[in-house]
Formats: C-alpha cells, structure tokens, sequence
C-alpha cells in the first residue's frame, strides 16, 4: 500500500500547462482581432489591402474569425478545463505530458493554419476552412486533449462528475464528431481536396456543423467555464443542480436540430428548414436555464464580491448570453429570417455572442485566474473597470450599429415600388451601409483597447513569478 | 428509474457519461442530416446542368482561394424581390458538381448565382482588376495578381479531375487527357471569368 | 430641495446627476404620479416626433430616395411605437421590481419606475432626431444617448434603490439583459409584420 502522506508530497496540480494556455489565448485574442478591425476598416477603405493577396478581405477574414474562435476560444477552453478538471476531481491531470504536447501543437496548428489561409489555402466552409492535413492534425490532437480530459475524470478521487466537466465533455465529444463527418473529402494535393458531399448535401452537412460548433464550442464549451469559475468566485454552490442537469441533457439532445436555419428559403427540403425553426425555438429554454442558474448563484453571494473585476465580466457575459440566445431563436423563424438573413444583422447577432458572451466570459475568468496562478495579486484593478467600460461601449455601439444596417439592407433589398418595381439598386444600398461600417470599425477598435489594456495588465502581473504549485485536498488523498 | 435518477448513474460512470452525450447528441443528426444524404432529388442533375470545364473548374477554385464566398453569396431565395433583382430561384440539381456548395452566408456584395451572361469579359476584367474603375462606389477589394498567373501554375488539374470522377463527376478520358491543353495560355483571370459566366446558366433568362 | 419626482428633477439630471440621485434615494414617490406626471410625456415623444419626421420627409434609410408610407399606415405605427414604448417601460419597472428583492434593493414601484424614468430619458430626449428621419443620423445621436442611460443606470441604481454598489452592478447588468432582450423582441415583431403586409411593401 502506498503512503497516502507520501503520495501527498509528490502529487501538484499541472498549473503551469494552464498558464501556458492562458497566455496563448491572450495573445491570439490580440491577434485575431486585430485582423478583425482591420477587416471592418477594410469594408470603409477597401484600397486598404494594398493589392496584396494576403490582405485582401477574402482570405484576412477567414483568418479572424480561425483565430479568435480556435486561437482564443479554444486555448481558453483547454486551459479552463485542464484547470477545472483537476480540482472538481482532486487529482493531478492525468498524462500531463501529453497536456504539454496538445498546448503546443495547437498552438503550432493555428500558427500554421492561419498562415495557410493568409495563403489562400481553404475549403471555404464556414469555421471549417483549413485544408485537410490540418483536420487531420486538429483531430490528433482533439483525441489527446479528450484522454487528458477523461483520463484525469477517470482516475478522480471524487465520485460524482461535476457538472462543468459535463459541459466541458460534450465540447470534446460533439465536436470531434461534427469535425470528422464534415471535413470528409478526397485529396488532391497536398494543399487542395474536394469534399465528399455536393451541393445541397454540402450546406447541410456544412450547417448541421457549423451551427454546433457555435453550439458546443461558443455556447456548451463556455457554459463549462461559467459552471465552474461562476460559483469558485461567488463561493457558493450552483443555485440550482437539477435545472442544471434538465438543462446540460435538453441543450445537448435540441441544439444539433437547428442548423437548417443557416439554409431558410434555400434550395434544401422544406421540412428540413420547418424542423430546424421549430427545434431553434425551442433551444430557447435550455440556453436560458444556465443563464438563471448561473445569475442567480451570483445573486445570492454580493457580499462575496470583492474589488475583483471578474465577476463584473462574468455577469455582463451572462445578459449579453441571454441577448444572443434569444435572438438566435428569433432570427431562425421565416417571417424574421427574410429580412434578416444574408445581412449584417446575423453577423451583429454573431458578435453580440462573441464579444459579449465569449470574450467578456473569458475575460472575467481570466482576471480570476491568472492571478490565482502566479500566486500575486492583479497589477491594476482600475485598468481593468476601464477594461470593463470599453468591453461594454464597444459591444453595444457594434450590436446597434449593425442592427442598424442589418435592417436597413433586409428592408431596401426587398422594397418595391407602386409599381411592383425594385426600389432600390444593390449599388445604392451598398453605399448606404459605410457609416454603420464606420460606427463598426469604432466599436471594435474600442473593445480592442480594452483587450490591450488586459495583456498589459497581466504582463505586470505575471513578470518575475512562477505558477505556483498546489495541492490537492488532503482528505481526498487519504481516502484514495 | 426516472431521468434525473438516470443521470445520477451517468454522473458517477465517465464512460457511460461519454455514450449517454454521444448518443444524445448524434439524434438529431441521424434523423436530419442522414435523409437528406440519401435524399435522390437533391443529387440529380437540373436538365442542362454540366460538369465544370477544366478551365472554369480551375476558375472556381481561385472564387474559393480568394474566399469570395464571404460576401457574395450563391442562392437567390424564392422571393419576388429576389427573383426580380437577380434571376430565377436556385434549384437543388443545379449544385450537384459544386465542392464544396458556395452559397455563401452573407451579401455584402450582391449574389452571383446567375451572374453568368449577365455582364461582357471584359467587364468582369476590368472589374476584377479594379472594380472602382466600373462600380464608383464598390468596396470589393481589387485582384490585380490574378492576370499575372497562369491558370496552370499549379499543374494538379488531371489529379482534380480524376479526384472528381472518384466523386461521380462524368468526365471522360479524353476530357481528363486533354484537360492540361485547355489551359494552355490562359490566366486565372480569364478562368475565374469563364467560371461566373457559366454560374446559373442551367435556366435560361426569365424561365420560371 | 425638492420634495418630488417632477419634470424638473428630470431636467436637473443632466447637469447634477448625482445630487438628483440623492434626492430620489429620499424620495417614495407613488407609482401613478410617476407616470402620469413624467414617464408618459417622456414616452409620448419619440413617437411624436417620428411621426412628424416621418410625414414631412419620409423615412431614409440611407439611400437616395425615401420611403414614403400613408397617414394612417404612419399614425398607426406611431401608436404602436408608442405602445410598445410603454410596454417596454412598464414591463422594465417590473423586472426591476422583481430583481429588487434578489438584490436587496427597495421594493416599492413606484421608486423603481423613476428609476427605469431616470435611465430612460436621455433616450427619449435624443428621438428629438426622429424629426429629422434618417437612420444613420438617428443611430449617431441616439448611441451617445444610449450610452448616458446606461451610466445613469450603472451610476444610479445602487444609491436611488439603496443597495450596495455591488449589488447594484450585478442588478444593473441583469436590467441591461432584460432591455437588450425587449428591444430586440421589438425589432423582430417589427420585421415579422411588414414581412406578413403591414408596413412598407415588399417583395416576399
């Protein structure tokens, strides 16, 4: 028999794999939206490309939304879930060397894939873009990141599997499946391939995809991260397990329906579409469970609340949460659709999820964390409630700004005259759209300042320190 | 045993957490997607709709390099304002050789499904080169590069065929031998021009 | 000092907003006389003068040429504007009401409608620019207003309701939702009725 004192001295939680992630989610955030201020400042100035390929909005705008989604969203996700996993099991990660190797190769994987799209190297499907040695790579490392994750639940000393980890699974599990069935294609080279499904068949498998990726990776993904850090801060319990587990199965089972509402009056069956509103509608009730679950363990622990910015974020992620997930359900009935599909309405609702929801959800947890990490407290509280005002301004003015234009485009496009005529001309209300760019490109320059103004903060946080080492509980080690 | 007691045994077993998310998850994909793939209408051919040529196929894959599709998309929707500004609606058999399918899911510029036809090569030259020059106030980047390469300059285009054959895409023999010769000369301008002008030909103008 | 909740406090709250906050922190204004006296003359103006704009110069969305609509289509969008103003108002009293007891705020109504009255009237005041009915004019100076009422909420919220300031985030950040959610509720009702032939016309 081992010595549980003795095993108690060797056994540390494997931090610092988290901190690296951390770290490399900052910076691709910086990155990827850097590229998507300059995309919205190409939409005012398009001479802004300088007629280089690379630059030209085509290729720069695939490279945004890979970055941010996969640079930032998932080296967030994998850092807050090697983080979680380990201290809702009271166990070190399980092979945490090969936690090592999936930081590093995804991290390689994005560098190189985004260059690959600067390269012009793409399928062309919507957050499905890289060529197929890349999907390949993303699904090695996808398989390693998964046995970490189970591997470490496995092995815990805790019998039951907190519900962030249910979250955190379904992203792996769901994910990996969407990503193989719609990035299956023939080779042609190295760098080209054709994919298995045409047509038709293409944009719903493509749709079934990308609306889950959203799904387990924006939503589910991050609902993990809130289930964890959201009660850890409030130290209190989740407000209430079982609408968390009626909502983790209903989220699960209802969202993979909804994809058909990318593909509304499209050249697909009718009843696809009909089925894809009805089950958009209702995701509503389950996306909007975790949003009370989560508001109301914040609600009963204010006196927890210390001068630490993160929970701010967190809250405002949670309303921006509940603005999103009503408005997706909105958007995918017909009547709504018409006007609004094809429009910057969809990609001001896309934002209000990503700025308000992700980023803001990752910020707050960040400020928690990196702190927590290196064993020091935040340099600056005050540069991050400035932080906190530009996050807010700046999503709201690009949420308005493009439901201004989203709008103004759904209704000119389709007005006609007394006399049955089109009103207006494609050219006319293309040109009527670049003060909303402009009003664009200001909101995301300002929310781009404020995430500046968090690297900055946690470099002098984090300089001339050292993750931490911590310990899992002694009690659980004794009863192992 | 009811569904919150089902979950307490889910909660305990990391390998039946695992199925139990599999298996919900994958329904709705079953009972959706699945049908559709089988689904004959939505692969059989419109009436006069054909493979890609060698050199539009070669011009379709430069629209997917560029990414146009992020702002043009490709499916007029059946509307009357649609169909009145951009042609008849899309119909399902006239995508069955598109991979991937580019209908695209926003329209910063305007669709192109049934641009072919609509405007002279030259036009499309001039305004690939600098759309500014016909379109005063376009926002469309320029794309000078593509009349300085030649549609060639890969050299993979009998691999792309034979690839698509593998597919089910009818191509002959002599299509995939003589493939190499019919890009003899041109630029990936002139390939990206025949590939517009061949987009949504399959319906003649103002066929319902 | 004064001793009501009256289109004057209103006026003052552009230049000392946080001395009429202290003011309303003592104030237990009745929920009728809120209304009556301020909320419904606040809310009276944005369809007031959209309507005015509207019939004068006709609705520009940016391009050349403006949409037109007939008196009585306008004078029924009008009211419904309205109507769905005062919902809006109304309902986000409520909802505050609501939270107040999760956020340990003050639960009588009638404070919590000045409360949503006070957050409400930069924007009522800025639709001063539906006179003149372009879309990108109105985003430009509504978006400022936006932004004031939110301070004025975030700033506010804590001492009028008399909740610690934290509280008062959280509270704050969770009526932001809920407005968020009710205007874009109202965009889409919009949308799914001039789709279904009420409003302009177009080609569906």
């Amino acid at each position: 028999m081992p010595d549980p004192a003795k095993k108690l001295s060797v056994e540390i939680y494997s931090d610092r794999v988290v901190t690296t992630l951390v770290m490399f989610s900052v910076i691709w955030a910086v990155i990827g939206m850097l590229a998507g201020v300059y995309v919205a400042a190409e939409m005012v100035w398009p001479a802004l490309n300088f007629d280089q390929s690379w630059l030209s909005f085509g290729r720069l705008r695939t490279f945004h939304t890979n970055v941010v989604i996969f640079g930032f969203g998932v080296s967030a996700l994998m850092g807050t879930a090697y983080y979680s996993v380990q201290r809702t099991s009271h166990v070190r990660l399980y092979a945490s060397n090969l936690a090592w190797f999936t930081c590093w190769a995804w991290q390689i994987a994005i560098l190189a894939g985004g260059i690959s799209l600067l390269m012009g190297l793409t399928t062309s499907k919507e957050y499905a873009e890289l060529e197929w040695p890349f999907d390949i790579a993303i699904t090695l490392v996808w398989v390693c990141f998964a046995i970490v994750f189970f591997g470490t639940i496995a092995k815990r000393r805790i019998k039951q599997i907190y519900i962030s980890n249910w979250f955190y699974g379904g992203l792996i599990i769901v994910i990996a499946m969407l990503h193989i069935v719609n990035n299956l294609a023939l080779p042609v080279t190295l760098t080209k391939s054709y994919s298995l499904y045409a047509g038709a068949q293409d944009a719903i498998v493509q749709w079934w995809y990308g609306h889950n990726a959203v799904g387990f990776l924006l939503t589910g993904g991050f609902l993990g991260m809130m289930y964890y850090f959201l009660p850890k801060q409030a130290e209190r319990p989740i407000w209430s397990y079982k609408l968390s587990i009626v909502a983790f199965w209903a989220f699960t089972y209802s969202y993979i329906w909804a994809g058909p509402h990318h593909l509304h009056f499209n050249a697909i069956p009718e009843w696809v579409q009909n089925l894809g509103m009805v089950m958009s509608l209702v995701l509503l009730a389950p996306s909007w469970a975790s949003m009370v679950n989560g508001i109301m363990t914040v609600s009963s622990a204010w006196e927890k609340l210390r001068s630490d910015p993160s929970l701010k974020f967190i809250v405002l992620a949670l309303a921006f949460y509940g603005l999103a997930t009503f408005e997706g359900p909105m958007l995918a009935i017909k009547s709504v659709n018409i006007i609004s599909h094809f429009t910057e309405w969809t990609i001001g609702h896309v934002h209000s999820g990503a700025l308000g929801w992700n980023a803001m959800i990752t910020y707050g947890t960040f400020y928690f964390l990196v702190p927590r990490l290196v064993g020091g407290n935040l340099y600056s509280v005050r540069l991050a409630n400035i932080h906190f005002w530009l996050a807010l301004a700046g999503t709201i003015l690009y949420i308005v700004a493009l439901w201004g234009a989203g709008v103004s485009q759904g209704v000119l496009w389709l007005s006609l005259d007394d006399l049955g005529e089109l009103r207006y001309s494609f050219t006319e209300v293309m040109a009527a759209m670049k003060p909303y760019y402009l009003l664009r490109l200001v909101a995301g320059i300002l929310f781009f300042i404020g995430t500046l103004l968090m690297i900055y903060n946690f470099f002098k946080t984090i300089v001339g320190r050292r993750t931490i080492a911590v310990r899992p509980p002694i009690e659980s080690l004794a009863v192992a | 045993m009811n569904g919150v007691q089902l979950h307490q045994v889910l909660e305990k077993n990391i390998g039946l957490l695992i199925f139990g998310i599999l298996f919900v998850s994958a329904i709705g994909g079953l009972v959706q997607v699945l049908p559709s793939l089988f689904q004959e209408s939505l692969k059989t051919a419109s009436p006069n709709t054909k493979v890609y040529s060698p050199l539009e196929l070669v011009g379709r894959d430069v629209y997917i390099r560029e990414g146009c599709s992020t702002c043009h998309s490709q499916q007029i929707r059946p509307l009357v304002a649609e169909v009145e500004r951009y042609g008849t609606y899309s119909r399902a058999g006239e995508f069955v050789y598109d991979r991937p399918f580019l209908w695209g899911s926003k329209r910063t510029g305007p669709d192109l499904h049934r641009i072919g036809g609509k405007y002279s090569n030259e036009w499309h030259r001039i305004h690939l080169i600098n759309p500014r020059d016909v379109v005063q106030n376009s926002i469309m980047p320029a794309y000078p590069w593509l009349a300085e390469r030649a549609a060639n300059q890969d050299g993979d285009i009998k691999n792309k065929l034979q690839v698509l054959v593998k597919l089910g895409h009818p191509y002959t023999d002599d299509d995939i031998e003589s493939s190499g010769s019919m890009l003899e000369g041109q630029s990936e301008l002139d390939a990206l021009i025949a590939y517009l002008q061949v987009l949504g030909t399959a319906y003649a103008k103002g066929e319902q | 000092m004064q001793s009501a909740f009256s289109p004057r406090l209103m006026l003052r709250l552009l230049f000392q907003p946080n001395i009429v906050f202290k003011e309303l922190a003592e104030l237990e204004p009745s929920s009728i006389a809120v209304f009556f006296k301020v909320a419904l003359w606040f809310g009276v103006l944005p369809p007031l003068f959209a309507y005015i704009g509207a019939s004068k110069f006709g609705w520009r969305l940016g391009t050349v040429e403006p949409l037109s609509l007939q008196k009585e289509i306008l004078l029924s969008i009008s009211v419904a504007y309205f109507i769905a103003l005062l919902f809006g108002f109304i309902s986000a009293a409520i909802v505050s009401r609501w939270m107040a007891n999760t956020y340990g705020a003050r639960q009588s109504l009638g404070i919590h409608f000045a409360m949503i009255t006070v957050v409400g009237a930069p924007i009522a005041v800025g639709s001063i620019v539906h006179l003149y009915p372009n879309v990108f004019i109105n985003v430009l100076v509504l978006i400022p207003a936006l932004l004031w009422s939110m301070y004025l909420l975030y700033r506010g919220l804590p001492i009028v309701l008399h909740t610690t300031p934290e509280r008062g985030m959280l509270m704050s950040s969770s009526l932001i939702g809920y407005l968020l959610v009710a205007f874009v509720s109202l965009l889409g009702i919009t949308v799914f009725l001039w789709i279904n032939g009420i409003g302009p016309l177009m080609g569906v």
